[in-house]
């Protein structure tokens, strides 16, 4: 076999098999670890509320998709099956108290089991 | 003795009122399967906003498309951006009846089979749909569950054929929730 041919074949190898680890790296991508993610913004729970019910659009065109670190005083924690959410509530709606519901990552779950005082 | 008849019913009506009560949820489940030829994919929503009043039948879903959790990532920013669209639509609505809540009693530990009929929004379309059900009434809550079909051309959804044999055109949708009484 010629040289060139293969240098060719070999080059045509290294890029079929570099596309398919880029591919399978690009359908796997992990989802955002919000936990390790630095905040986009840091805001307070009545601060949050106030901008969402004031303009929607806009706060949906400043927040969607970012990272938000909230503090603020937390008025009930709801609990489900395998879910843990504290709620900031500020008024009432057709489906119960609305306002700020924060869904706890699973570690934060694991920990409410070991310490149900916390 | 008619009076009386009519009396008796009378009376039972205004109890039926008095009992009048609204269950609602804010962590409500919903999940859906695609059974694809090449893979399966499957999504899940745990924060579901139903509200169902015992006295009218009336039953109400909110949904935030955004909430739905895939398990690969990839998955659930293509299912946001290209087929959803849920920054157009954000969200997904049923408000409907329960056609035959007249022969339920929610005031002891039972299950009843629910006949549910109103408007399906998904995507920015309403159709009218009439699904079966369950309402298991189990210490004061009510655990309603359903399981349907839902065709996504018939809310707009479009799959481009690169992708068709990776996705269900019809998906099967399980409904979740665990209502509690308003206090």
């Amino acid at each position: 076999m010629k040289n060139w041919i293969k240098i060719v074949l070999i080059l045509i190898g290294v890029a079929a098999i570099t596309a398919l680890i880029v591919y399978k790296f690009y359908i796997n991508k992990p989802h955002k670890d919000i936990e390790k993610a630095d905040a986009d913004f840091t805001v307070k729970t009545e601060n949050l509320y106030k901008e969402y019910t004031s303009n929607k659009t806009h706060s949906d065109s400043l927040y969607n998709g970012k990272v938000i670190e909230i503090s603020g005083k937390i008025d009930k924690v709801e609990t489900t099956d395998s879910l843990v959410i504290l709620v900031a509530v500020f008024s009432q709606d057709d489906f119960g108290d609305a306002g700020i519901r924060c869904t706890m990552l699973p570690i934060k779950m694991m920990l409410k089991k070991l310490l149900p005082e916390l | 003795m008619k009076k009386l008849i009519k009396i008796a019913a009378i009376l039972i009506l205004i109890s039926g009122n008095l009992f009048a009560q609204k269950y609602i949820t804010k962590n409500g489940k919903i999940s859906f399967y695609s059974d694809g030829e090449v893979e399966k994919i499957q999504a899940t929503n745990n924060q579901v906003n139903a509200a169902l009043d015992t006295t009218t039948g009336d039953i109400v879903f909110k949904v935030l498309i955004k909430s739905f959790e895939f398990e690969k990532a990839l998955m659930q920013e293509h299912f946001n951006d290209n087929y959803l669209e849920s920054d157009l639509f954000p969200n997904s609505t049923f408000k409907g009846k329960v056609t035959n809540i007249i022969t339920m009693s929610f005031n002891k530990n039972a299950t009843f089979s629910a006949v549910i009929t109103g408007d399906l929004t998904i995507h920015g379309i309403t159709k009218n749909v009439t699904e079966k059900g369950t309402f298991e009434i189990k210490d004061g809550k009510i655990i309603g569950t359903s399981k349907f079909n839902v065709t996504l051309s018939d809310y707009g959804v479009k799959i481009p054929s690169v992708v068709s044999k990776n996705i269900a055109q019809t998906v099967l949708v399980n409904v979740n929730v665990s209502l509690e009484p308003v206090k």
